[in-house]
């Protein structure tokens, strides 16, 4: 706990927080210019647009998001060569694990606020009904698992190398990934990739009527592949946990 | 009563792929003393010194610290009265001196008041509400000197410590780092390249190189290894090797002087009279003594640095 608190105190006046909510502030501005006049269409179905919205923006920005948050919190450590004074006081072990709990709080609190930004909005914007609260927080707990996963990944690479220029490369290359990913509808093996995480776990569809202009959003059943597309976003989240802890106490200082 | 040791290491060993940086090192730091840990630049101190912390993993060999077998799972539980400083100080350049403080006394969870005592030992209070980014090289060094002493641990490894100091700084270092046994009862571990330093802050020496320890024990004991010598040149050496034979004195010859054990005055100037009745013209006589830097040089090598 000790651990994780001073991680909290590290970072005073390093505006991390202020980063995030400016990245998020971005996505909501996004979402506000892409629904800023709804039809009547769209209103009838906008709170499940939103569901299917939502992981493609993910999938643009939460890989670069996650890059930013975990450089933020690793190069402290690096710039004031700080690990060989910590590893005295502390196990490589319990570190980690406070970067990870750290990173995890900024995820809860960016997908609360998320969360809370697509009901008011949804509100505002007088969607028909109510949201299905039920599908909602079926998103957010995958959208966090995703983000999660992304997150451990990006955490390991930039407390393994000095230059942060490496996991932000990572990251941006993901968020591109993620783009490419949209526009490959028909390839079942997204979740191949650890950005292909909020593509291959959607449970949202949608037909474009080219005659109407109209969008169409239906709740899809899920499929075999579906399935494998969740257990792969727990694998990778596994995995970069292992790994990046391994990598990160074998190391010598 | 024998000396505790708080250090000792028996044939600890770290090798990188085929590069054996330290090689079989029994190291001992009694308790109380100020140890001087010298060798040339990349003998292998710092290894050594990160394999006692705990930052870098021995091959081989093992540590013990207070009397007890370091292991990873007792490591961080004895390093908790160790303080360290390893090359360059840690810290955070955002943050005040003072926050920097508070940070490792929270995770050594040692009292809120040692920070403004430990400020007040390496001479930071007034500079303790000033982010650590601007604070000079010299401060930076004595931020980490007043991190390492939070909790007034029983041991402190000092790793270079007065390495881009100005001669004031140095001078200032050296003195708080000699004053620590007596005042906070400290043993202090202090690495350096250079003789000089170690000669003037050190009770206990250890010398490395290329990763073995060639020497250890009191400075003193170092001290009495330097050799006192007469020496003397004349124009005719071959003469004056015959009349040193005649004494009974078995001469080294060194370049153009004759090299003679350590004599009291009056058997110098009566060699001198001699020397000059037999028609040598006497050059020079010259009182030699064996200093610290050529034993130092003797056991590290002569392309050692000093």
């Amino acid at each position: 706990m000790k651990t994780l608190k001073m991680e909290f105190y590290k970072i005073k006046r390093r505006k991390i927080g202020l980063t995030m909510c400016a990245l998020m502030a971005v996505q909501f501005l996004w979402l506000i210019w892409a629904f800023r006049n709804p039809s009547e269409s769209e209103r009838l179905q906008g709170w499940l647009g939103t569901l299917y919205s939502m992981p493609l923006i993910n999938s643009i920005m939460m890989p670069t998001i996650m890059a930013v948050l975990a450089s933020r919190l690793a190069d402290v450590e690096h710039k004031g060569n700080t690990y060989k004074q910590l590893e005295t006081l502390r196990t490589a072990s319990s570190l980690f694990h406070a970067k990870v709990f750290c990173g995890l709080i900024f995820i809860v609190l960016m997908f609360v606020a998320q969360f809370t930004f697509l009901i008011l909005f949804g509100h505002y914007l007088r969607y028909e009904g109510q949201p299905d609260i039920g599908y909602y927080l079926r998103y957010l707990l995958l959208s966090l698992i995703c983000t999660f996963a992304l997150y451990l990944l990006q955490l390991a690479l930039s407390m393994l190398f000095f230059n942060q220029m490496v996991p932000l490369v990572v990251g941006l290359c993901g968020s591109m990934l993620g783009l490419i990913l949209m526009y490959l509808y028909n390839w079942n093996f997204r979740f191949l990739f650890p950005w292909g995480g909020y593509i291959s776990t959607m449970f949202v569809g949608a037909d474009w009527d080219q005659n109407t202009r109209i969008m169409t959003y239906y709740y899809m059943e899920t499929t075999e592949n579906g399935f494998l597309g969740h257990g792969f976003i727990v694998l990778w989240m596994i995995l970069f946990y292992v790994v990046g802890r391994i990598l990160f106490t074998r190391r010598e200082v | 009563m024998p000396t505790q040791n708080l250090i000792e290491t028996t044939d600890l060993t770290k090798q990188y792929g085929k590069v054996i940086c330290v090689n079989q090192l029994n190291m001992q730091v009694p308790q109380g003393a100020i140890y001087g840990f010298l060798g040339p630049n990349g003998a292998g101190k710092s290894t050594t010194l990160k394999m006692i912390l705990g930052l870098a993993k021995p091959t081989n060999g093992s540590i013990t610290l207070f009397d007890s077998p370091v292991n990873e799972k007792n490591r961080i539980k004895l390093l908790a009265d160790t303080g360290s400083l390893i090359e360059s100080p840690s810290y955070y350049g955002h943050l005040t001196g003072e926050e920097n403080l508070r940070i490792i006394q929270t995770l050594k969870g040692c009292p809120e008041q040692d920070i403004a005592k430990v400020l007040k030992i390496v001479r930071l209070e007034d500079a303790r509400k000033k982010q650590v980014n601007h604070y000079s090289l010299g401060m930076k060094q004595r931020l980490g000197l007043a991190a390492a002493l939070l909790g007034f641990p029983k041991l402190l490894i000092l790793d270079e410590p007065t390495n881009g100091l100005d001669p004031a700084g140095i001078q200032e270092m050296r003195e708080l780092i000699r004053t620590l046994p007596s005042s906070y009862g400290i043993t202090v571990v202090v690495s350096s390249h250079l003789l000089s330093e170690i000669d003037q802050m050190a009770d206990h020496v250890g010398i490395i190189r290329k990763g073995e320890l060639v020497y250890q024990n009191t400075l003193e004991s170092l001290h009495s290894h330097a050799k006192q010598q007469i020496a003397i040149r004349v124009n005719h050496l071959p003469i004056a090797i015959d009349i040193l034979h005649q004494r009974g004195i078995e001469p080294t010859q060194e370049n153009d002087y004759l090299l003679l054990p350590m004599v009291d005055d009056a058997y110098v100037a009566n060699l001198c009279q001699q020397l000059v009745s037999q028609n040598l013209s006497l050059y020079r006589v010259e009182k030699r003594e064996k200093s610290l830097e050529d034993i130092f040089l003797s056991l590290t090598g002569k392309e050692s640095s000093l």
